[in-house]
């Protein structure tokens, strides 16, 4: 394991330098990140131009959850999509015949091998977001309120990414599931706003079946002390339980990979 | 004129048929689609708990957005990428060399994927509107011939503006990042965040100057029969002057480009 991680420092030196090299660009996507966090907390203000208040939250309460929304995006677009979107390529073309013969577990290399720098600074600005709607509501969280954010914000990211994998595993038997990152996207969009924000089955979906609730609100409620803490229990037991049964898949479906000579 | 006709024909076969294979813009499709629904989604609650806003209800936000999801399709030109790829990785050549200016591919590959929008999505609308007892489009002949035109000419204004904004790339690599930030200001002027009416009376003021508001409330508001005849004539005014004046933009910087593309190429 500790190899593992040494590999990927490697690659991610790699990925970093030959980007550094264009610091033009690179200070120019910062600051168009920078742009798009301003974009989204001042879109949600034109509610509070009607209204003190929507389903129970006050503006600053939404901008942590928008906050919590921008960091997990931005994690989808640094890990999971440079990563997971290639798996269908992998096996179209066959390479990944160079995964599975490498000594490292291959859904390790397969989920992380990539970087994708473009959007680095949008998990940073997104916790920053965050952290600017407690400020205004002079709200200070206590340790056990910040650690338990820390574990649901961690298993947040594990739901993410095993909904992703199974997804992209399932390329194995349909070659063509190219608008699956799109398909995530646009679900996770809908973590934009507390789950509160929607109404009957809608509601029901996004908390019970595609669980966006438990990446952005629930942890949200969980640094604002307000979380029950039987949903953050649910929230944990979720991603373990996922977590498991993405891998288990990806073994799966590895034994109906045939590879690119036979 | 004949032959420009006919080349157009081809061209608009090739465009749809890029269309169909093009898939990566599906990033750009779903997020449009599930962006106003959510939006919906939150003002309803809104609603729910406030009342009406300015003389908004529940059943007009939601005929405006399932009319936003259709007509920002029908307005969006993302020439702007195609331009700035051509012109910095120098395939512009290639289009240079042949007969006709290379905006009129990029024109018709666009309409290939409005005429697909069309098909697919603009039934799905007029059923929606058919079917939902919330939403009532008070149409007449004069007024649908009128949203018909304001999509047009909506489409015409985000055409010129981002093939101005594209001529940047003869001189810079931070064309795209830089378009994104006015495409992101004209997002709240252009009534896709939120209708006009719930911004303070300032940001409608400005909104009603700039060239955003034409290419999407405009065309929205007409629909929803919120605008007067006086008030439609001055908004396709508005939209006159932009138009020609991102033309005139275009075409002059078209020129100082080309002859420096050129002399960096030779």
């Amino acid at each position: 394991m500790r190899n593992a991680f040494r590999l990927l420092a490697i690659f991610y030196k790699n990925t970093l330098i030959s980007e550094l090299e264009y610091r033009l660009n690179f200070w120019s996507n910062l600051g168009l990140s920078l742009f798009w966090l301003v974009w989204a907390a001042l879109s949600v203000r034109v509610y509070f131009f009607q209204t003190e208040e929507v389903a129970g939250w006050k503006y600053p309460e939404l901008l942590v959850v928008m906050g919590l929304f921008f960091a997990l995006n931005g994690f989808r677009q640094l890990i999971l999509t440079p990563n997971l979107s290639r798996i269908s390529e992998y096996v179209r073309m066959g390479t990944l015949d160079y995964v599975l013969t490498k000594p490292v577990n291959s859904q390790f290399l397969v989920s992380l091998r990539n970087i994708g720098v473009y959007n680095w600074g949008d998990p940073l600005l997104g916790l920053g977001l965050a952290a600017y709607g407690l400020w205004q509501l002079k709200y200070v969280p206590s340790l056990g309120q910040i650690a338990l954010f820390g574990v649901l914000i961690a298993a947040a990211m594990v739901l993410l990414y095993s909904i992703s994998l199974i997804l992209q595993t399932l390329t194995f038997w349909l070659v063509n599931v190219e608008r699956v990152d799109a398909l995530v996207m646009g679900v996770l969009e809908t973590g934009r706003f507390p789950v509160s924000f929607y109404r009957g089955w809608i509601r029901a979906v996004l908390t019970a079946v595609i669980p966006v609730a438990f990446m952005t609100t629930f942890p949200a409620e969980a640094l604002l002390g307000r979380l029950d803490w039987r949903l953050a229990a649910a929230g944990i037991g979720l991603a373990v339980i996922l977590f498991v049964l993405s891998s288990a898949f990806w073994r799966f479906a590895l034994r109906y990979y045939t590879g690119a000579s036979s | 004129m004949r032959d420009l006709i006919r080349v157009y024909r081809a061209l608009l076969r090739v465009g749809w048929e890029l269309m169909l294979e093009y898939r990566a813009q599906a990033l750009l499709w779903i997020l449009s689609f599930v962006f106003p629904l959510v939006m919906m989604n939150v003002w309803l609650a809104v609603v729910d708990e406030a009342g009406p806003l300015a003389g908004w209800g529940r059943s007009d936000f939601i005929a405006y957005y399932v009319a936003a999801a259709l007509f920002n399709y029908l307005t969006a030109a993302w020439v702007l990428w195609d331009w700035d790829e051509d012109i910095r990785t120098g395939s512009l050549s290639v289009k240079l060399l042949k007969p006709i200016d290379p905006f009129h591919y990029l024109l018709t590959n666009e309409l290939g994927w409005k005429v697909f929008i069309l098909v697919v999505m603009g039934p799905l609308v007029a059923l929606a509107a058919w079917l939902s007892p919330e939403i009532d489009y008070p149409l007449t002949a004069e007024s649908l011939l009128a949203v018909a035109a304001s999509a047009v000419t909506g489409f015409a204004l985000n055409l010129m503006m981002s093939t101005s904004f594209a001529m940047m790339s003869f001189w810079s690599t931070q064309t795209k990042n830089f378009y994104q930030l006015v495409f992101g200001l004209g997002q709240f002027l252009s009534g896709w965040i939120a209708p006009l009416a719930l911004f303070p009376d300032t940001i409608r003021h400005v909104a009603t100057l700039t060239p955003f508001r034409y290419t999407l409330s405009f065309p929205l508001e007409i629909l929803m029969g919120r605008l007067s005849g006086s008030e439609i004539a001055l908004g396709f005014a508005v939209t006159a002057i932009w138009l020609i004046s991102f033309t005139i933009v275009y075409r002059v910087f078209w020129r100082l480009g080309v002859k420096r593309y050129e002399a960096v190429g030779a």
